[in-house]
């Protein structure tokens, strides 16, 4: 009995320790996984028409025969489209209706002062303009068709006057004509709501005053200025969840008092009259012709610049920036790594000095990252440029050099373990032959030595690529010009996925984008690691060998 | 200096007045024409007198003194653990790898004392080539390994290399076996073939003298019978001392025999006579294999 | 081949022969190639020592203006932390006791699963199998602390937001969650280490008085390993109180003590991230950039006691498995 519940027990401890590595696995299954599906999306993913308009324009890459072409067939699908909304704009909008007839009394003012006619006449017609004009305005603002009717029937019985003939007043009695169609169809009363709503709906068509929409800029607005106002969605999935906004509306609404508000969806379409029904069928229908959804490898994502702070382009310059700030800090790090680890290994004679070195190889290894930030801006930017007579700001060098003191003991102790690993007998071999030690370390041990040295290589470039907080006021920026020498500032993968998971609304709005710039950086990191753990086992598989 | 190589020059013949009997008897495996040879250079190429290592305070070696003879072949045996490796390597000074290794007596080569502050440890390594207990070729191609010596004697034609690589190679008994593939890796070879290339880089310094440090406890009996061989053929060119515990190889090989036992030198004569007539009873249980 | 083809060629010929002591210049410049060869080294090798020193000597002296100036008893007691205003105010207590708080929180998640799985690779798992967990934990460690802080933003935070009714999802449970997995990988490859430094016999003796695994390694192994354990439990804590980004992104950076003081859905503020995010703020020759890097002594000063006790339980490790 007892027996058996020792065994129970022994068996439940197993269990359980066999557990905790099945969950460490899952956690970096479940970090890595989704990270690197959302950050794929970056590169592959259904490109649409607006997409290759935007790279053609952007980055100067594209079929021009193919994609005039497409442009083309598309444009027809925005120019209905935008017809159709005018259309029903005409009979809800006041606001535009209300500018649009004063527009037109003021340039009919200046037609008539361009034909040079008689003083009493100008005033005439002005006068009975004037009039046409107030009467349809105060028509806009009556809600209630019988009210309308005879306002409107006022203006139209100036509507066979020869005067106007030909003229811009012509242009009154078409506004006329098409708001008494709209007031005998729409209820008037919910015209005010109607332009609400209009008002998104074109939003998400086209854009709003900072967020790009479905189609892009209407094809008679002139080009936004905002680069990325300048196109509708560029990728099948943002425009699959703008079509969803553009058919839905979400509500959070309270189903029963005093508990959490559900979300809930209601077609759009019902906020509007059915005059506006055809434009969600035929929305719903030509989605996809609209828009031309085509599968892309945007593989320059690694090479671009971004725009409007990443919601176009990709990582090119963090990627360039990662990779100086790395080469630069590997060129302090290599010698003085190799040259502490064959010190520590081959000279060291005097315990006390050995076991202060060796102490604070491991302080510095402990010493916080942020640390690490303080001090190469208190010392680098600070103290040494002034004193070096550079300017004292924060630079891809100050960047460089701090990292590279916080790898040192990473490179120092992959190093010595490496050179600690080559056999003694090899350093006998060639001491024997009156080699002198310096040459016996540089053409004995050092080659034998060479992988192992090659991984703490890689292992500390991975270390200085993913290091944010010693960079963060020491040479990281998160917009800036691709630098041109080791004293400008530059962005970086690691302070650009920072900015970017904690940045504004428009971040949040270029997933692809977020998830791009640190699956990036993650993948390079991951690629030099798993070259270190795989070159590592190669080596001692061969030392031991032997 | 001159006063010093006197003073070597009286140590080492008190030294042959006294305990150990060095006259040069003509050995029964040698011609007489060898003979000749090593009388014409009779005194001693090392010479050890009252030598002592310490590890700390450890010893490794105590008071040894003895003299090692050119153009012949010098076995050193005894139990494991008795200082005769640490006695070799201190003939070329590997010891001063180990930290904390102090020394006391004198140890000559050539009548130079080479503790020495002022010996040229290049020059001394490379008159004195030592072969390891384990093969242990440079992880480069055969030629590479052989060449190693000569390039830091400042040789760099190519044409001069190729010479001595073969000529090495020969003098190892290698060359036929690998001629064709010079650039391969020296790790592909043999256990026995790495030993002989281990001889053909030492022979390669154009040393006089070759410790051997057990060359042959990691091969198996064809390869150990021909580095015997190889010994056999070197020692009319070279001073050759060997550490064995294999008392067959000894005897096979060796022209003098010095029995070690815990770091001192107990007997130290003739081969033949070690093994057939002892003088000290400790040698005669550790050969009679009473012990050891 | 012929003896006299040999000796032919390469028998020793006295011109090739070299002195074998040195010429007094010969002397002279291996003396000095050696000593200043040595010395160059030494003075290369020099540089972790003076790195060490520089941080020291720069991070206290930048902050050396504020701390003179400003009344200690206040900076640590105090628990308002209002750098900007009208009359700044800098009292770090809060912000150290939010920097342990996450530690020891990640701490009590880690510890207990980094223990399980050191003992899982060192006395359950076949060499084979160890070779393929292993590197799990090596890129665990190697993955960059901006993408745990990524992940713990744009995934865990809404996931708990949605899933647990929090009303904030970036708060000290994210925190100290992604701190725990951060610590995992020092303390399992610590404790891993000094498990199987225990040496076969004393798993041989507890398993031949019929004890079963459980009982082995609770009673036996464990305790003999104990101070490699302490050191990686200590270690971890190292990584976990000088970590920046991730608690700077997920702790919510709210300078507040959670009040009660085991609610872990609080938002609260430590001493790496307040120096993060502060510093680009602070003017230059500041109050307040002297105060973070007053800041930044109190994490030296606490990271380098850490260092000390596991380098003391490392060496004692190190100690004892050298004895058995």
């Amino acid at each position: 009995m007892n027996l058996r519940i020792r065994g129970t027990l022994d068996r439940f401890f197993t269990a359980a320790t066999g557990l905790s590595v099945v969950l460490l696995m899952l956690v970096l299954v479940a970090i890595l996984g989704p990270m690197l599906y959302r950050g794929s999306n970056a590169v592959f993913f259904q490109g649409t028409v607006e997409f290759r308009k935007m790279q053609r324009d952007l980055f100067r890459r594209s079929d021009e025969a193919t994609l005039n072409a497409e442009i083309a067939e598309t444009e027809v699908f925005h120019r209905r489209i935008s017809e159709m909304i005018d259309e029903f704009r005409k009979g809800v909008d006041i606001e535009a209706m209300s500018s649009q007839v004063r527009d037109i009394h003021r340039t009919f003012g200046q037609e008539l002062r361009a034909k040079a006619v008689a003083d009493d006449r100008y005033t005439e017609l002005r006068n009975l303009t004037r009039d046409i004009r107030d009467s349809l305005e105060a028509a806009f603002a009556k809600q209630d068709i019988r009210e309308i009717r005879p306002l409107l029937d006022g203006v139209l019985l100036h509507a066979e006057n020869p005067a106007f003939q030909g003229t811009a007043a012509e242009k009154f009695f078409e506004i006329a004509r098409s708001f008494l169609a709209t007031a005998e169809t729409v209820d008037l009363n919910h015209q005010q709501e109607y332009a609400a709503a209009l008002r998104e709906l074109q939003g998400i068509l086209f854009h709003t005053q900072d967020l790009p929409g479905l189609l892009g800029p209407r094809p008679d607005e002139p080009q936004p200025l905002l680069v990325m106002l300048r196109y509708g969605a560029t990728r099948w999935d943002q425009a699959q969840q703008l079509l969803d906004r553009f058919f839905w509306v979400e509500e959070w609404v309270e189903e029963k008092p005093g508990e959490p508000l559900v979300m809930r969806k209601e077609p759009r379409a019902d906020l509007f009259p059915e005059t506006l029904g055809p434009l969600f069928a035929y929305v719903q229908e030509n989605a996809d012709k609209m828009l031309k959804p085509k599968f892309t490898a945007y593989w320059q994502f690694f090479l671009d610049d971004n725009f409007n702070s990443h919601y176009f382009g990709g990582v090119g310059p963090e990627i360039l920036g990662t990779l100086f700030i790395t080469l630069v800090g590997m060129l302090f790090v290599i010698p003085f790594g190799i040259v502490s680890a064959a010190y520590l290994v081959e000279c060291a004679t005097d315990g006390q000095v050995i076991r202060i070195i060796r102490m604070c190889i491991n302080t510095l290894a402990g010493v916080p990252s942020i640390v690490f930030g303080l001090f190469g801006l208190a010392f680098f930017v600070l103290f040494l440029f002034p004193l070096l007579g550079f300017e004292p700001k924060p630079c891809i060098l100050a960047a460089s050099m701090t990292l590279a003191v916080l790898t040192l003991p990473v490179m120092i102790r992959a190093s010595e373990e490496a050179i600690r690993a080559v056999p003694r007998h090899y350093k006998e071999g060639a001491l024997a032959l009156g080699a002198s030690r310096f040459h016996t370390f540089v053409t004995i041990t050092l080659p034998a030595a060479l992988p192992g040295i090659l991984t703490g290589v890689i292992l500390s470039l991975s270390r200085i690529a993913g290091e944010t907080a010693p960079i963060l006021f020491t040479g990281a920026v998160s917009m800036g010009d691709v630098p041109r020498s080791v004293f400008d500032p530059t962005r970086t993968l690691s302070y650009g996925s920072y900015d970017m998971a904690v940045g504004d609304r428009l971040a949040m709005m270029v997933p692809h984008n977020q998830y791009g710039m640190v699956v990036t950086l993650v993948a390079l990191i991951l690629i030099l690691n798993t070259v270190a753990i795989v070159l590592r086992t190669r080596v001692y598989r061969k030392l031991r060998g032997q | 200096m001159p006063q010093e190589s006197d003073d070597m020059q009286t140590t080492a013949d008190s030294i042959r007045k006294s305990n150990i009997r060095t006259t040069l008897a003509v050995s029964n495996k040698r011609t007489p024409a060898a003979a000749m040879t090593a009388e014409a250079c009779e005194c001693a190429v090392i010479r050890s007198k009252n030598f002592s290592l310490y590890y700390g305070s450890k010893a490794g070696v105590k008071n040894i003194t003895m003299d090692i003879y050119p153009c012949s072949v010098t076995a050193i045996i005894g139990p494991s653990g008795c200082g005769k490796s640490t006695f070799l390597r201190s003939i070329n000074r590997m010891n001063d790898l180990i930290p904390h290794v102090r020394t006391e007596g004198r140890l000559a080569v050539d009548g130079h004392d080479i503790y020495d502050k002022r010996t040229n440890l290049v020059n001394l390594r490379q008159q004195v080539g030592m072969v390891f207990q384990k093969p242990n070729p440079f992880p480069k191609s055969i030629f590479d390994n052989v060449a190693y010596g000569p390039n830091l004697q400042g040789v760099r034609r190519k044409d001069e290399l190729q010479h001595i690589v073969e000529q090495s190679l020969r003098g190892a008994a290698l060359w036929d076996e690998v001629k064709d593939d010079l650039k391969k890796s020296a790790l592909a070879l043999s256990g026995g073939q790495q030993q002989r290339l281990c001889i053909a880089r030492a022979l390669a310094t154009r040393p006089r003298v070759l410790l051997m440090d057990e060359p042959c406890s990691a091969l198996d009996p064809i390869a150990t019978g021909r580095i015997e061989d190889l010994m056999g053929q070197l020692q009319s060119t070279y001073t050759i001392v060997i550490v064995t515990h294999n008392m067959q190889q000894a005897a096979r090989v060796s022209e003098r025999a010095a029995f070690f036992c815990l770091g001192e030198l107990i007997e130290y004569d003739h081969t033949s006579k070690i093994f057939s007539n002892p003088g000290k009873k400790e040698t005669e249980d550790y050969v009679t294999g009473r012990f050891g | 081949m012929s003896n006299a083809q040999i000796s032919l060629t390469l028998e020793p010929a006295a011109d090739t022969r070299r002195p074998m002591a040195l010429t007094p210049g010969e002397d002279f410049r291996g003396y000095l190639a050696s000593h200043l060869g040595r010395a160059v080294l030494f003075l290369m090798t020099f540089t972790s020592v003076l790195a060490v020193l520089l941080i020291l000597l720069f991070v206290i002296l930048r902050s050396f203006s504020f701390l003179s100036g400003y009344s200690l008893v206040e900076f640590l007691a105090s628990r308002d932390w209002r750098p900007t205003a009208e009359s700044p105010v800098f009292g770090s207590l809060a912000i150290i006791v939010g920097s342990l708080y996450v530690s020891f929180a990640a701490l009590l998640f880690a510890v207990p699963l980094g223990v399980l799985a050191a003992v899982f690779l060192s006395d359950i798992l076949s060499w084979k199998a160890r070779n393929v967990v292993k590197p799990v934990v090596e890129i665990l460690a190697a993955i960059p602390s901006v993408a745990y802080g990524f992940f713990a933003v744009l995934v865990l935070a809404p996931w708990m937001q949605k899933h647990l009714g929090l009303s904030t999802g970036t708060n000290a449970l994210n925190a100290s969650l992604i701190l725990a997995i951060m610590a995992l990988p020092t303390i399992i490859s610590v404790a891993e280490d000094s498990i199987s430094a225990i040496g076969r016999e004393l798993r041989e003796a507890s398993y031949s008085c019929g004890a079963t695994r459980m009982e082995t390694m609770i009673k036996v192994i464990i305790p003999a390993a104990h101070s490699g354990i302490i050191a990686a439990v200590v270690l971890g804590m190292m990584r976990a109180i000088g970590e920046t980004m991730v608690v700077w992104m997920a702790s919510g950076n709210a300078t507040q003590i959670p009040h009660p003081w085991w609610d872990v859905s609080q938002s609260i503020r430590t001493m790496t991230a307040t120096i993060a995010g502060e510093m680009g703020e602070a003017p230059e020759d500041s109050e307040h950039r002297g105060a973070l890097f007053a800041i930044g002594v109190l994490l030296l000063i606490l990271t380098f006691s850490l260092n000390i006790v596991s380098e003391y339980f490392l060496s004692r490790a190190k100690k004892a498995t050298g004895k058995t």
